[in-house]
């Protein structure tokens, strides 16, 4: 057994766990955070997206050790109980998602694109978006929605 | 995934020592870990021991020294793309880690990881055997180097013994800013292997306006990566036209030897690679006018 201790979504969480754990397990096995989800299992799909030290990785290629003393940022660290994170909002009123398994490695892999690149072109989109995997919509949605979010940032920004 | 142990390397010479304590098991080096997990999960034959060097500090570097461009084995494919030195020398390398995976397994996945694989469609070999690149190798009887296309036996196979680690990548300093250029074909943009990939550079005589030192580097079409010395002894001291570019990329075609499998057939492939070959050749070139010193850009 091996003993971890991590920040996720800002709060301190320690465990227990074998060695040959990945993040993703431990998110959703120890933490009980089920956001990110078990798709392919060999980092094809994204459906395990989250964010580790300000970067998109799949959590199901990580070993506990790799990710231990890190800070990770899941779908759950986005919203807070009564309101939703702008990019959740923007994905509910584009109607972007329709089963929505691949929801949260989606909005966590544009939340990493738009923390490094505000306003992105719909190219930059998809390449972000290339790593994620979507079987129900076409995807044209989502890249309505991201840019729709990015927009959003930009005009906040400017009233600021 | 079977159980095994996780052994913490603090650095490269901390990660040989744990691979020479663990010599009776079935070890594993894990970098990024991108493509070693997903084996594990599948692979019947897992390892006792891991041997995680993911925080070896000394293995992170992209450095300029007397020796060249010093590239360490951890540093992963995205920081490849956002590095200035890189950006600014080789943007060939920039477009072959760009080809790689998603963002995803860019931020984890690495240099030397891509390489120990030994897979012989790897994206980030090609512009580096072109470039006559070295790879470090650091073992229990000290540091060597070798040049990266001797570093691949066969599919999967590579030079490294089971207590060594490829260390770092090494650009010779005779290379450094020498035009190139990568190009892939997928079968679709995103996460595709590639059918063919192939580098190509030369430096310009601009007297005469001849091919200088010209290489090309093939992918996906041997056992392993392959150079095309037909192709280059073409075009070596030749006048650069693109009759010359069409020429050299069917010389390298020849010089192909590819299979047919589920993903194309060994035609398709030769003829990707003359094409591909010469289209390598002409966005050197064009690459070549943009970095000529003194040249007033219009």
């Amino acid at each position: 057994m091996m003993n971890v201790t991590l920040k996720v979504n800002g709060e301190t969480r320690t465990a227990s766990v074998p060695a040959e754990t990945t993040l993703l397990k431990l998110l959703r096995e120890s933490f009980n955070l089920t956001g990110a989800k078990l798709g392919c299992d060999v980092g094809d799909c994204g459906a395990c997206t989250v964010i580790v030290d300000g970067l998109p990785v799949n959590s199901c290629l990580m070993l506990v050790n790799q990710a231990d003393g890190r800070e990770v940022l899941t779908i759950e660290g986005l919203a807070s109980t009564d309101r939703l994170h702008p990019l959740q909002k923007v994905f509910e009123d584009f109607g972007s998602l329709q089963c929505g398994f691949c929801g949260p490695g989606i909005i966590m892999s544009a939340k990493a694109l738009l923390d490094d690149n505000p306003s992105p072109t719909v190219p930059e989109i998809r390449d972000a978006l290339g790593g994620n995997l979507c079987r129900c919509t076409g995807y044209a949605k989502m890249i309505e929605a991201i840019l729709s979010a990015a927009g959003a940032r930009e005009t906040a920004d400017k009233s600021a | 995934m079977r159980a095994f142990e996780v052994f913490a390397a603090k650095d490269s010479n901390h990660a040989v020592a744990l691979l020479a304590q663990h010599t009776g098991v079935k070890v594993k080096v894990l970098a990024g870990g991108t493509d070693l997990l997903a084996d594990l999960k599948f692979s019947p034959h897992s390892p006792d021991v891991i041997v995680d060097i993911s925080r070896a500090q000394d293995l992170k570097d992209i450095t300029l020294s007397e020796d060249g461009l010093s590239i360490g084995t951890l540093v992963t494919h995205s920081q490849i793309m956002r590095s200035p030195i890189i950006r600014e020398m080789f943007p060939a390398l920039v477009d072959a880690a760009h080809s790689i995976g998603a963002v995803q397994t860019r931020n984890l996945g690495t240099l030397g990881g891509n390489l120990v694989t030994g897979v012989p469609s790897m994206d980030s070999g090609p512009t580096l055997i072109a470039l006559d690149a070295q790879v470090t190798i650091a073992g229990p009887s000290g540091r060597h180097q070798v040049p990266l296309h001797e570093f691949f036996l066969g599919p999967r196979k590579t030079i490294l013994k089971h207590d060594e680690l490829l260390a770092e990548i090494v650009i010779p300093k005779q290379n450094l800013g020498k035009p190139a250029d990568f190009l892939k074909f997928g079968l679709r943009k995103g996460q595709a292997l590639s059918l063919v990939n192939v580098a190509a550079c030369f430096w310009v005589d601009w007297e005469r306006n001849t091919f200088v030192a010209p290489a090309i580097a093939l992918g996906a079409v041997a056992p392993k990566i392959i150079r095309t010395p037909q192709a280059e002894a073409y075009l070596e001291g030749r006048e650069i036209t693109l009759e010359a570019m069409v020429e050299a990329g069917h010389i390298a075609s020849t010089e192909a030897r590819p299979i047919t499998d589920f993903r194309a057939s060994a035609e398709y492939r030769r003829h990707l690679v003359a094409i591909l070959s010469r289209r390598a050749l002409e966005h050197a070139y064009t690459l070549a006018k943009a970095k000529r010193p003194g040249e007033i850009k219009k």
